[in-house]
């Protein structure tokens, strides 16, 4: 198998300044699946527990050059320390920048391969990261696990075509700051968040223990699936009761996860996404968080770049 | 609804609003020494105290005066108390402090059960709601009967932040410190023995912008626990520093030490607008800690 590339300008940018960063609160190490037209960043895809975070990138957003090629229809995986990668690219950065002045002569490539380290007998395989520059270069090697084997393969294929499934509503919370900030300083008060998401907009995040129930809302959010009106008697009503009443109708749908898997999910926030969409998926079986970016200057939605998490869920809330 | 509370007789004791909610916060954790405290709640016509104690060694009050409320109305007979979480209290109004949003909370008591009710005011599509639940206060008054010392009161005024700078230097030396006022030359030292010694002195008309007042007509010197003067200043707000503020420290009789902090719960205005150090009075909470002396051996 092989696998050459040259990071563009804007492909470092994207990673060094906005998702390595998530990458790394995501978890310390994650699973890169390239293929011929994508590259995929995975995090806890096929592990149990812990927040699931899906990062697809489309080739010519990060590469020049891009070379791909191996027994198992061009795709290749393999896991690493996120840590590591992020260290490399950081510093492969300032090299560049240290070297060239900016020259476009002076280009940060990657590319796949065996080397001997020391105190080993055997070959192991790296990410290696190259900057040629006028009179040197600079080589850092990234240690990655033995690519996946062609069944392991089809099952990261499987579980993540099965984690691109759409709730059938999702709502927009256009400020993640205020959510952000809520949930953070509510993880004092209470583990166990209850999330309600309704088609006429609403969302609730909510915890309560013996001694306290504490809870944000948000109303009137815009609205992408299935949708409803909300009944004119409910608009007075506390929160509360409106939910309780929206799931009584079929209209909205609760869960309970983790704060910590929330906050772990906000810090998605560092790629700086224009707004993010929570819905819940059909039976509860997870809480999804979609985070949109626009192409700079529009209001149309970037397809080159899709990030998304899903949140395991603790216990079903009313039904 | 516009009716008076008191002629209804389902009207809650309190409802009021506040348009800074971390003033509340910051006035609030002066007094948190402790991860979990119980506090007691009194409310009255003139406004809110909540008071926190220790093991019969320390206690603390917190001044919230109708004048810091917007909104103020009180239907009660009497004074209703209540036993609450301190933690949780300051915890749960810290989510409704928001950095770029309207910060206005109406605090209402009690709810259908008993509870302390809280929720956001003013704020489009969105709101923070929470109900904490209170317990029935225990009977025994905490009894800190402070009198003054003799015929005229034994005080000081020094600056907070040089208040709380000398205590936490003096945790090194050990676990008890020695309070000495003197006559002449007026001076104030605080004192520390044990793993090594520590004396700082405040001498009043020298260190004229640190000691701001002092008043002493007889020597007295008191020791105090070490961890119990520490929860006297620990928690202080940074505005108190930020804005020059003295507290003022009184001995009474039998060597009870009396604190009292000024914090100030307005919103931070414009910087062309605050002049530095003056609040009106209406924005300011009044802190007060009571701590007993060491018994002499």
């Amino acid at each position: 198998m092989k696998f050459k590339a040259f990071l563009t300008e804007n492909g470092v940018n994207l990673l060094e300044r906005r998702f390595l960063p998530a990458f790394d609160k995501m978890g310390k190490t994650c699973y890169l699946f390239l293929t011929k037209d994508h590259l995929f960043f995975l995090h806890n895809l096929l592990n149990g527990d812990g927040v699931q975070c899906i990062a697809q990138f489309r080739i010519d957003v990060l590469f020049d050059d891009y070379r791909i090629s191996s027994q198992n229809d061009d795709r290749i995986a393999f896991s690493l320390d996120v840590s590591l990668l992020y260290r490399a690219v950081k510093s492969s950065v300032s090299i560049c920048t240290e070297f060239s002045g900016g020259l476009a002569s002076n280009r940060l490539q990657i590319k796949l391969v065996k080397k001997l380290p020391h105190n080993c007998t055997q070959p192991m395989p790296f990410l290696t990261f190259e900057t040629k520059g006028y009179k040197s270069a600079v080589i850092q090697d990234v240690p990655i696990s033995k690519p996946l084997s062609r069944s392991q393969v089809v099952e990261l294929q499987t579980a993540l075509d099965s984690a691109q499934d759409l709730p059938p509503t999702l709502v927009q919370v256009q400020d993640p700051n205020q959510l952000q900030n809520f949930v953070d300083r509510m993880k004092h008060v209470g583990d166990v968040l209850n999330v309600t998401i309704s088609k006429h907009g609403d969302l609730q995040v909510q915890t309560s223990t013996t001694l306290i129930r504490l809870g944000s809302e948000f109303q009137r959010l815009s609205v992408v699936g299935e949708k409803s009106q909300a009944p004119a008697e409910d608009r007075n009503l506390s929160a509360q009761t409106r939910s309780e009443r929206a799931i009584a109708r079929g209209d909205a749908q609760s869960v309970q996860v983790s704060v910590k898997h929330f906050l772990k999910s906000l810090q998605c926030h560092l790629t700086k996404p224009d707004s993010a969409f929570y819905g819940i998926a059909p039976q509860g079986a997870c809480l999804t968080v979609i985070f949109q970016f626009l192409v700079p200057g529009t209001r149309q939605t970037d397809k080159s770049i899709t990030l998304h998490c899903r949140l395991p869920v603790l216990d079903t809330g009313s039904n | 609804m516009n009716s008076s509370p008191a002629m209804e007789p389902d009207a809650p004791d309190l409802v009021c609003q506040l348009d800074n909610v971390q003033g509340m916060v910051d006035a609030l954790t002066c007094v948190r020494w402790k991860r979990h405290q119980d506090a007691l709640v009194e409310l009255s016509e003139h406004g809110i105290v909540l008071i926190v104690e220790e093991s019969g060694c320390l206690q603390a009050k917190v001044y919230l005066q109708r004048e810091l409320f917007t909104k103020y109305e009180y239907g009660a007979e009497g004074r209703p108390r209540f036993g609450i979480s301190l933690g949780l209290l300051v915890d749960c109004l810290n989510t409704f402090s928001s950095p770029g949003h309207s910060n206005t909370i109406e605090i209402k008591y009690p709810g259908p059960d008993m509870e302390l009710l809280l929720k956001s005011v003013d704020t489009l599509n969105s709101c923070i709601y929470s109900e904490i639940r209170t317990r029935i206060p225990e009977t025994s008054e905490w009894d800190y009967n402070f009198e003054q010392a003799g015929t005229a009161p034994l005080t000081f005024t020094v600056k907070s932040a040089a208040l709380k700078e000398a205590i936490d230097d003096l945790e090194w030396p050990g676990s008890s410190v020695q309070i000495s006022l003197q006559k002449s030359p007026p001076c104030v030292t605080f004192r520390g023995e044990g793993h090594g010694d520590l004396q700082i002195d405040f001498m009043y008309y020298v260190n004229t912008d640190l000691l701001l007042a002092f008043h002493c007509d007889t020597e007295v010197s008191y020791g105090y626990k070490y961890k119990f003067l520490k929860a006297t200043t620990a928690n202080i707000p940074g505005n108190v520093a930020r804005e020059n503020r003295g507290s003022k420290l009184t001995i009474g009789r039998g060597g009870m030490l009396k604190v009292q902090h000024l914090v100030s719960v307005a919103k931070a205005l414009a910087p062309q607008v605050e002049s530095a150090g003056y609040q009106p009075p209406s924005r300011i909470a009044y802190i007060e800690f009571f701590v007993k002396p060491e018994e002499t051996a």
